[in-house]
């Protein structure tokens, strides 16, 4: 059985008129089918251009990947039909309706009109947006957009669902919807990439995790093992939270960081 | 093919949501058309002037209102839009031919441009312009013009994809713009200045008012008509070839 993702030695270089940035710097992730797989980092560590590189949409610097076995830059194509992919950003169309979105989605991916018809109405009732279906997506509120977004990403059935910062910036309620898709989308065989900020979220859902800081993958391992692991290491007397190993792994302290808030107070 | 067209027609409704965009396309060639032969007119009588063929120097005019109309598209934007929103993204990440994406936008950019380009002649009728070369030369004379308008607007979608800004996109799509003012646009080519002359001559667009203007003037005259397709034909695949790149190499 293939892995879902599988990574080699992945780097990142831009090369841009401010010099270079090595925004990843020799990536590897084996991520097995059906794992929700958590994808941790503090801002600009390296998630997202891993997942652009990981989706087809970034050229890769060196290395390979494959997703669903399959090398995503020699034949992207065939990657992309085992891909879903909700970007951090979400990615709509203002001017079209929620179901004209999903619709023209499923058509690219090749539906006939009456499958994607189909598809797009199954997906809104999925994500609770059928009152808002032919209405424009300008008019929609950020969960709405963030759920339509979603949607759009499992048109076609993907293998492997890529999930960038999904519920950054959502409300607590909207913020749990969320999380019981992803549940109910991995109980459905979906194996799920999923970076985030939020340590809970990642404690709550992902069977294993990796942490990247500086675009170099410091820690991988369930969170147990990566809980127990800082225990051992520390003598601490009591297992510690996701966010002590989060915060030992990128050599942040807390104190440092308290220190941070109070100086950009001060 | 499929996601060509439906791509294609996402981009006809993106267009007919906003027609208000419509609005400019239509009027400013229409202004410069009205002005230039409010100015020109009494110079160049209808009876006595050889070059008009019996018309009258609105006739002589209209190319230019088409081409400048064609050279309005709004493709672009809504390309920066997309590439702003993120959408382009979406569309990236599918299993979608990249010429699709190009020539989606670029199809319905023509579509627009046929029927602008409609409009203005049929505006144009009531003050005395023929199309002296019949249904046929109007047909030709509106496939001409989408067809520039599918260079024109290619031209900038590349500026949209390598700057991905608005602003860059903006003013980008002013830099072709001299190149329908090197034109022989209020007379004949034989009748321009020296130096005018030799830099017509090397400016396509020139090729494609001169194909314009002798199928409202003239009968077919097909090696006019030739010249001018030759041209938007070699640009227009040159545009598609260069965005299919740009999006390709795409980051
Ligand atoms: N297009 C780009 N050009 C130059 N640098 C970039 C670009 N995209 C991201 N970066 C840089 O790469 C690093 C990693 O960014 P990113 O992957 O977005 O981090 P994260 O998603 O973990 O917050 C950051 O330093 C960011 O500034
Ligand atoms: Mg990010």
């Amino acid at each position: 059985m293939p892995l879902a993702v599988e990574a080699h030695q992945l780097v990142k270089r831009f090369s841009g008129r401010g010099g270079t940035v090595d925004a990843v710097r020799g990536v590897d992730l084996r991520v097995e089918e059906g794992e929700v797989f958590g994808f941790l980092g503090p801002n600009g560590a390296g998630k997202s251009t891993t997942v652009r590189m990981l989706t087809t949409l970034m050229t890769i610097t060196s290395g390979t990947a494959r997703v669903a076995g399959i090398d995503v830059s020699d034949e992207p194509d065939a990657a992309r039909r085992g891909i879903g992919v909700a970007l951090q950003e979400v990615g709509l169309d203002p001017r079209q309706t929620g179901r004209e979105l999903l619709v023209l989605q499923a058509r690219l991916f090749g539906s006939s009109a009456s499958q994607a018809a189909d598809r797009a109405q199954e997906l809104l009732e999925l994500v609770d947006l059928v009152d808002a279906a032919d209405r424009r997506i300008k008019g929609y509120s950020g969960g709405m957009k963030r759920r339509l977004d979603l949607a759009s990403a499992l048109v076609h059935q993907p293998k492997v669902l890529f999930l960038d910062e999904p519920t950054t910036g959502l409300d607590p309620a909207s913020r749990l919807t969320v999380w019981e898709e992803m549940r109910r989308i991995n109980a459905q065989g979906t194996t799920v990439f999923l970076t985030t900020q939020y340590l809970e979220e990642a404690d709550q859902l992902c069977s294993r995790l990796a942490i990247i800081d500086g675009g170099l993958i410091v820690r991988e391992g369930t969170p147990v093992e990566l809980k127990a692991e800082l225990r051992r290491r520390r003598s601490l007397p009591q297992d510690p939270s996701l966010d002590d190993v989060f915060l030992d792994a990128t050599g942040r302290t807390r104190e440092r960081i308290a220190g941070q808030v109070q100086e950009v107070q001060g | 093919m499929t996601q060509y067209w439906v791509l294609g027609r996402r981009a006809i409704r993106e267009v007919l949501r906003t027609p208000e965009s419509l609005f400019p396309t239509v009027f400013i060639p229409i202004f410069f058309l009205v002005v230039n032969v409010g100015q020109a007119g009494r110079i160049f009588p209808a009876g006595a002037t050889s070059f008009l063929k019996g018309q009258n120097y609105a006739a002589f005019q209209l190319p230019s209102a088409l081409l400048l109309a064609a050279s309005f598209g709004s493709a672009a934007l809504y390309l920066v839009e997309d590439i702003e929103g993120g959408y382009f993204d979406k569309l990236r990440a599918a299993p979608v031919s990249r010429t699709a994406i190009v020539l989606g936008r670029l199809t319905a950019e023509a579509a627009k441009s046929v029927a602008i380009s409609a409009l203005i002649v049929l505006i144009a009728l009531p003050f005395g312009i023929s199309v002296a070369s019949g249904i046929l030369g109007f047909v030709l004379l509106l496939v001409l013009a989408a067809a520039w308008s599918v260079v024109y607007s290619g031209f900038v979608q590349l500026i949209a994809l390598k700057s991905r800004s608005a602003a860059a996109t903006q003013s980008g799509s002013l830099v072709f713009f001299p190149l329908l003012f090197l034109t022989p646009n209020f007379v004949p080519r034989d009748k321009l200045t020296h130096p005018m002359e030799i830099a017509a001559t090397f400016n396509p667009v020139t090729y494609i008012m001169e194909a314009l203007r002798s199928l409202i003037l003239d009968d077919l005259d097909w090696t006019r008509i030739g010249r001018g397709f030759a041209v938007v034909a070699i640009a227009g695949v040159v545009m598609v070839a260069l965005n299919v790149r740009a999006i390709r190499s795409y980051d």
